[in-house]
């Protein structure tokens, strides 16, 4: 199938000015200011095929939002090539703007001292969504996210579970081709983002939109993309499905142990000697292993230690998003060297 | 495969006219409720406006009274800048009673949301940012002039025994002045507002257009008070159209030829300062950096 979004060596700089310190370095900047360059995208490339939903993901400062703005056509790039079905975001801005949807998680797009459904008539009329499909949208909307409690509460009044599923619906009511989300389900409870990410599941299923996510929770990755695009300083250092990143790094999990009588790592390892864990080493009441699930299941390791000493606690995790990143980061620097 | 290409690429689209006619009447609709539900914060407004018709009611009656002492009569004193004591009244009455009504805070507005980033997702609507807030403006208009105007009106009117104009008509050309003067203040405050995508801080530019406007504009002041350099100056500028075109309009300064020609250069103003903010809003556009990210 021919890709929806065709990405080619995208390349945004910044102009930052460097600051002198002190008010003679105030002086001296205000008639020589040091300029410097910040490549804050490095020659990003890469194709999105129509119905794909992508994880598009890196640390604060990576370039995540740079491309996303480059992408629905906020910004223009220093170089590089940018189509979304034909168009060029940045240059068609009207005509493109009418076939995509965006969210960003941490604004609203909606009018702060209306009733919700005031924008939502305001955004048929921007759209021209004609009445058939928007009742049609809007009944969607409801039997998915139960907008209809709060559609005449003002925007203001909403909480931000309530906000953002009204920002998800204002985002789709067009019937978008392609669907723009970054950070949708920052700050929200356990609850808001299941219903966020069970919604997205729907819509995708439903509609066939395309979607690019950014994120820093895992679990959106997990639940909803196959592909996952990482980007660190502004390169693609990872484009795949999420399972061989996963193989990738491992997989590894973290177990915490807290115990009731002091342990000695050294112990630790003994009772666990013939499974691959590997223990930090310290003594005490406190311990940390790490392990990864392809070798070896949470509850193996699990079962010899709760047999071997007296535990009070324990816990397992995942590692965050930004870990897996520096770790294939990591393995980059090492591979260059 | 059949139907790759239209899976691929996206439908061309243009709004209709009349539905971009529907969709900024409605900016108009909405702009008047958001205001309404905001308008107990105008009924100080009408206090305050109204202080400073008072001041300068005893401001130029005291001028007026120390002419008459210095040269003994009415005769030959009664005139300063060209104006009677009578008109002088009506010319601030006049002239704030139009602030009230063209007043908005384009500038404030889209500034901030240049600054804080907000300005992305009006970026990525279809629609041009430029006609949203002047429409948005004119619904704010509308009801200041309901809420706000009509109240100083009914206020200061009696109060200061203010006198219409010599001749009914001009009512309505004064009103339609005045509604010139909200697209040319509206399209030089989305102008200032332009100045954030290109500098860091602009709140000093935007104080210092708050007292520069009420000179410029002739609200503190007929430009008749001033010397000949300064009138000729301002006479080329787009400022007038905003108080002093208007209000001499009312007091009847402006007749036949002359009147239309000050109607016309203020439509010039108007179209000139919207084409000049659609090139600036084009090329700032292009090289915007949002905040963050």
């Amino acid at each position: 199938m021919e890709p929806i979004i065709q990405v080619r060596d995208l390349t945004r700089d910044y102009k930052l000015i460097r600051k002198r310190e002190g008010v003679k370095g105030g002086l001296i900047d205000l008639f020589r200011p040091r300029r410097k360059i910040l490549r804050a995208v490095d020659q990003v490339s890469f194709d999105i095929q129509p119905g794909e939903m992508v994880g598009y993901i890196g640390a604060n400062g990576a370039g995540k939002s740079t491309t996303i703005k480059m992408l629905t056509g906020i910004l223009t790039p220093t170089s590089g090539q940018v189509t979304v079905g034909g168009l060029v975001p940045w240059r068609q801005r009207q005509q493109y703007t009418r076939n995509i949807g965006a969210v960003f998680g941490q604004r609203t797009q909606l009018w702060w001292d209306l009733a919700v459904v005031e924008s939502f008539g305001l955004l048929k009329k921007i759209y021209e969504v004609d009445d058939d499909a928007y009742r049609r949208q809007m009944g969607t909307f409801n039997d998915l996210l139960g907008i209809d409690e709060f559609l005449h509460q003002p925007v203001r009044k909403l909480s931000l579970g309530q906000r953002m599923r009204c920002d998800l619906a204002a985002a789709l009511l067009h019937e978008p081709r392609v669907l723009f989300l970054d950070e949708p389900t920052i700050g929200l409870d356990v609850v808001g983002k299941e219903n966020v990410r069970k919604f997205l599941h729907e819509i995708r299923d439903q509609q066939g939109v395309t979607v690019i996510l950014t994120t820093h929770d895992l679990g959106d990755i997990e639940k909803l993309c196959r592909r996952v695009i990482i980007i660190d300083k502004g390169k693609v250092h990872f484009d795949g499905e999420l399972d061989t990143l996963r193989n990738r790094t491992g997989n590894p999990v973290r177990l915490t142990l807290e115990l009731r009588e002091p342990v000695s790592s050294a112990t630790l390892k003994e009772m666990t000697g013939n499974l691959p864990v590997s223990w930090q080493a310290g003594e005490g009441l406190r311990h940390q292993g790490e392990f990864h699930r392809r070798e070896v299941t949470g509850a193996e390791v699990i079962k010899v230690i709760v047999n071997a000493c007296k535990v009070s606690e324990l816990h397992l995790a995942e590692p965050a998003i930004e870990e897996i990143v520096a770790r294939i980061y990591r393995d980059v620097q090492e591979g260059e060297s | 495969m059949t139907g790759v290409t239209s899976v691929a690429s996206l439908t061309p689209w243009h709004r209709s006219v009349l539905g971009t006619v529907v969709l900024y009447l409605h900016f108009v609709r909405l702009a008047f409720l958001k205001f309404l539900a905001y308008r107990l914060r105008y009924y100080t407004g009408v206090v305050s406006y109204t202080i400073f018709v008072t001041g300068h009611y005893y401001l130029y009656g005291a001028l007026f009274a120390s002419r008459v002492v210095e040269h003994g009569s009415m005769e030959g004193g009664n005139l300063i800048g060209g104006l009677t004591l009578t008109e002088m009244i009506t010319y601030v009455a006049v002239s704030w009673i139009g602030r009230s009504f063209y007043f908005n805070n384009i500038h404030r507005d889209l500034s901030s949301m240049i600054e804080e980033g907000g300005i992305s997702l009006q970026l990525i609507k279809p629609y041009h940012v430029q006609d949203v807030m002047m429409f948005e403006a004119v619904g704010e208009s509308g009801f200041r002039l309901v809420m706000f105007s009509l109240p100083i009106m009914v206020v200061v009117v009696p109060l200061f025994d203010i006198s219409g104009p010599p001749d009914s008509m001009l009512y309505l050309w004064t009103f339609l002045s005045f509604c010139l003067a909200l697209v040319i203040y509206s399209q030089i405050n989305f102008l200032l507002g332009c100045l954030a995508f290109h500098m860091k801080n602009i709140q000093g530019v935007l104080r210092a257009k708050m007292v520069a406007f009420d000179f410029l504009t002739g609200v503190i002041l007929p430009f008749t008070f001033f010397p000949e350099w300064f009138q000729t100056i301002v006479a080329w500028l787009p400022f007038q159209g905003i108080s002093y075109v208007p209000v001499t309009i009312y007091l009847g300064k402006r007749a036949g030829s002359d009147l239309v020609w000050a109607l016309l250069i203020q439509l010039a103003w108007s179209v000139g300062l919207y084409l000049a903010g659609r090139l600036v809003w084009f090329i700032s556009v292009r090289r915007v950096t949002v905040q963050g990210g």
